[in-house]
């Protein structure tokens, strides 16, 4: 699922310092999972900021609301009212509900309360890791079930390199190196032969490198 | 039609009730009042203890509590001790506030109702008649009403003042009652229906002793129960020899044997004898009420039936037993079976039958057109309590013989439903009463996570001082008693609910939960209310905010939070402190609603939380953004929680980001602080908000 974490304070009070009236908009979905974006979270941002601005010396008025879904139409149109009526909408869906609000609601600023960081596994309560970086040519049925993409530092196809020590990442300490991992779930399967394959140079257009993704299903459209 | 949904005290369930609520024939809300009483707040608690019953001082005194025995915490230990906890609550309560609720704002009914014995059952069915805007006259034969209240229950057990009390309140819902009035011998039901009452509620009791058919009945110094305890009731002086041999098991032979210990003066020797066909464990009598028997000196004789009673000079002087081997066949039909040449004699001169009761049913005559059952009770349809004669109603234990003051009541209530309904024309044949779900037993696995808590036990008059008087022998709680009291229920049902509709399935709950008993189903969180423990960590964690605390929910602390602020000084000189206090890590601490509460100072305000897992992030910001200057949580963190150190532990991280938000707001961590008191250091609470108070003075107030 899609993993953020809610802005600085204080760049949120700065990107609402032009307005009076606020819409806090939640998403009930991937961030309200990972304790970013939901309505708890909403309201805990709106006693926050509402401490925070008066601290300012501002007036300002803050009005909660959560949707199931940010990223749908459907859902956000129940909240149509309620954007109508606020000066600016403060999302704190991840950046794709944040677009859906600016594209549903053109009048209206919709802006970012969240950092939109990674695709992600919630490993154990209060901790998610990286897991995916939506390449777009899944590579997992050669590494043991590891993504080499989204785990190694570099995204090496064939490593590990020689920055792995003891199993970690050059990088920092705390990170695994995704190859040894790769390497140990390989032995484990009785399947090294797989790290004697070389891979050859991945074809990155089919990630963003290509250009904004888009899929269609004609079958589907109405 | 459903008549039960708009009656006081009983209502349809949508859930799973309590087992204390469904035992309860009132249906009394247990859980409420004691969890009431469990966070102080005692006039509450008579609010909602008073609310199903109209005799609630005389129920607090002797109610024979069924709700105890299915109390889910005796799968842990013992019961809650519910009977005492009420009696708190009646003995806290002011009575200038009133005894029950304000008479409801009802049109006045023109249709006469009367009621016959001014009992259990007649009470309560004249005062929700009453309530109901009927005319309601309560005609009783004895000089006071109560029945057998007054006349039935020894003074040790239930001080008369108590009756009066319950008495006075009924007669204030407008109940007329008119003593000293036989019906059979002043009236006959002929009359009062001459007389314009257009329906009749028979509620006589059972109020005769039955006899036994054994030689020696006619000797000097054999006494019937029932007549016995009126007499000692009514202060009639009566006379006991000096070995007094009660026969009979039940409750009414161990009254006649406690009462018989204390007729008599000082210095005079004797000895009160129990005999019974029933085996010591199969005897009817409340446990508790035989070991206090036994501790005043009763000799029990079990598994004997009375052959004879031996006499000379036309006096008693002893009764022939003979071993009962069992006393139910295999199918459990009262069937005694004796020893053969089993016969022995036990020395008496006085002997007193408590065999059972049955009603005088001699008022009845064939014009009434009221058939009667083959136990000799009246015969009514056992839903709407009807007769076989049109209007005329009957209950309590003229229909049921020998019962509970409670299940008595709540017959008079169902009584005064079926005589609504009757007068308003409705057909009665539709009256339906509520089905009540109770909640199961505790899941193995709960049980052993439940912490045990001893059971506080009742204060009793020492045995020393209960000779020869009729003083109570049950002396009541202590505040300190009550809380601990309290604290041990489990507010079963009163847990966590789910908003499935609001539930993102994030497994949060499931993770946080001290007894491991939330799950995933059909896509989102479900919390069975049968091993929810209530301790509230999933609530307070829930990222979509989709489940509820049914008792003292979030919202309620956000409510309370706000109260605290409504009465705050604009211009404070000193700095404005509040505290979160868990009130169970209180529940060894004497006294701390009240005592240690009084001793802080008007700037520190407190709140109580059942477990600091229950706080939630926004109810710290809640106190911050209203002006307190300083914030701080109080309890215990760790293996004291009665929810396991696992839910104790969740405020830590809590405060921690509270305190980066007050950080990032300008308003500084410093302000916030959690305090871990174990609860035996309850004393130190007024310490904590003193030293709260010179600090966050020396910060200044709250920027805000």
């Amino acid at each position: 699922m899609i993993i953020a974490e809610q802005k600085p304070l204080d760049e949120i009070k700065s990107m609402i310092a032009d307005y009076q009236k606020v819409l806090i908009l939640g998403c009930g979905t991937c961030v309200t999972i990972c304790f970013a974006g939901g309505e708890k979270e909403v309201g805990i941002l709106a006693s926050a900021l509402r401490m925070a601005t008066r601290l300012d010396g501002q007036d300002k008025e803050f009005i909660e609301a959560t949707v199931q879904r940010q990223c749908e139409y459907e859902f956000n149109e129940e909240v149509a009212d309620l954007v109508k009526e606020a000066d600016v909408v403060l999302s704190l869906a991840c950046g794709i509900g944040v677009q859906t609000m600016n594209e549903q609601f053109p009048e209206k600023l919709t802006l970012p309360g969240l950092n939109t960081k990674f695709l992600g596994q919630p490993t154990e309560q209060g901790v998610w890791d990286e897991r995916c970086l939506a390449c777009g040519d899944c590579v997992l049925y050669k590494t043991g079930g590891i993504c080499p993409i989204a785990r190694c530092s570099k995204s090496l196809l064939n490593g590990p390199c020689g920055g792995s020590q003891n199993g970690k990442c050059e990088i920092n300490p705390e990170v695994d190196c995704a190859w040894q991992l790769i390497y140990d779930r390989l032995k484990a399967l009785g399947k090294l032969d797989l790290m004697m394959e070389v891979k050859s140079p991945k074809d990155w257009s089919a990630s963003h490198a290509g250009g904004p993704g888009k899929i269609v299903r004609e079958d589907l459209r109405l | 039609m459903n008549r039960e949904e708009n009656t006081p005290g009983i209502s349809p369930m949508e859930e799973m009730s309590p087992p204390c609520q469904v035992a309860c024939p009132l249906h009394t809300d247990v859980r409420g009042y004691v969890a009431a009483i469990a966070r102080g707040d005692f006039e509450a608690a008579y609010a909602i203890a008073r609310e199903p019953n109209p005799l609630i001082y005389v129920c607090s005194h002797v109610c024979a509590h069924p709700c105890e025995e299915e109390c889910r915490r005796g799968q842990v230990d013992e019961p809650v001790a519910i009977a005492a906890l009420k009696r708190f609550a009646a003995e806290r309560h002011d009575l200038s506030l009133g005894h029950g609720p304000p008479k409801p704002n009802v049109e006045p009914k023109e249709q006469k109702v009367a009621i016959i014995g001014a009992g259990p059952a007649g009470l309560t069915a004249a005062y929700d008649l009453a309530r109901m805007g009927y005319p309601v006259t309560v005609f009783e034969a004895l000089p006071e009403p109560g029945g057998m209240l007054r006349v039935g229950l020894p003074k040790y057990r239930l001080p008369r003042e108590i009756i009066d009390v319950d008495i006075k309140g009924i007669l204030e819902a407008d109940v007329e009652i008119k003593t000293n009035v036989c019906i059979g011998r002043d009236m006959t039901l002929s009359d009062l229906k001459e007389q314009g009452y257009e329906a009749i509620f028979i509620a006589i009791g059972a109020q005769q002793s039955r006899a036994l058919r054994i030689e020696g009945m006619d000797l000097d110094g054999v006494l019937l129960g029932v007549d016995f305890l009126r007499d000692v009731n009514q202060g009639r002086a009566v006379k006991l020899g000096r070995r007094v041999l009660v026969i009979g098991g039940g409750n009414v032979a161990v009254d006649v044997a406690r009462s018989a210990v204390r007729q008599g003066r000082p210095g005079s020797e004797k000895e009160v004898h129990m005999i019974c066909l029933e085996s010591r464990e199969e005897m009817p009598a409340h446990e508790w009420e035989i070991i206090e028997a036994q501790r005043e000196g009763i000799i029990l004789h079990p598994s004997l039936g009375p052959k004879r009673i031996l006499g000379r000079d036309g006096k008693v002087v002893g009764l022939e037993t003979i071993v009962c081997s069992s006393v139910f066949d295999s199918e459990g039909r009262f069937n005694p079976t004796f020893v053969p040449d089993s016969e022995s004699v036990i020395e008496g001169d006085t002997i007193i039958l408590a065999i059972g009761q049955a009603s005088d049913l001699s008022f009845l005559r064939p014009e009434d057109g009221i058939e009667l059952t083959r136990r000799r009770t009246i015969k009514v349809d056992p839903q709407t309590l009807a007769t076989t004669a049109p209007g005329i109603f009957a209950g309590g234990e003229v229909t049921t013989g020998p019962g509970s003051v409670v299940g008595s009541m709540a017959l008079g209530r169902r009584a005064a439903i079926s005589i609504d309904t009757y007068l308003r024309g409705e057909d009665l044949t539709g009256l339906q009463f509520g089905e009540w779900r109770e909640l199961d037993d505790l899941p193995p696995k709960t049980v052993e996570r439940i912490k045990p808590l001893t059971r506080e036990p009742m204060p009793m008059l020492p045995l020393e001082e209960r000779a020869f008087n009729y003083e109570e022998v049950e002396l009541g709680y202590t505040l300190a008693m009550a809380m601990r009291a309290a604290h041990r229920c489990l507010t079963c049902g009163g847990g966590a609910y789910v908003d499935t509709g609001k539930c993102a399935a994030c497994l949060t709950c499931v993770r946080v939960c001290p007894y491991d008993v939330p799950i995933i189903k059909e896509g989102a969180a479900f919390i069975d209310p049968t091993e929810c423990q209530a301790c509230g960590v999933c609530a307070s964690e829930c990222p979509a905010k989709a489940i509820t605390m049914k008792l003292y929910s979030e919202d309620q602390l956000y409510q309370e939070i706000d109260a605290l602020f409504a009465d705050a000084p604009a211009e404070n000189p000193e700095p404005l402190i509040v505290g979160f206090c868990c009130l169970y890590c209180a529940y060894a601490a004497d006294e701390w609603a009240e005592s240690v509460r009084a001793q802080l100072p008007p700037n520190v305000r407190t709140l109580d939380v059942v477990c600091t897992s229950r706080i939630d992030i926004q109810h710290l910001l809640r106190a911050f953004e209203l002006g307190a200057d300083g914030v701080f949580v109080a309890g215990c963190v760790g293996d004291e929680c009665r929810h396991t150190e696992k839910a104790a532990n969740r405020i830590q991280g809590k405060v921690q980001f509270v305190k980066e938000v007050l950080d990032q707001v300008g308003i500084g961590s410093e302000r916030l602080s959690l305090y871990d008191i174990p609860s035996a250091e309850w004393g130190t609470v007024p310490r904590i908000a003193q030293e709260m108070t010179e600090r966050i003075r020396a910060l200044g107030p709250n920027p805000l």
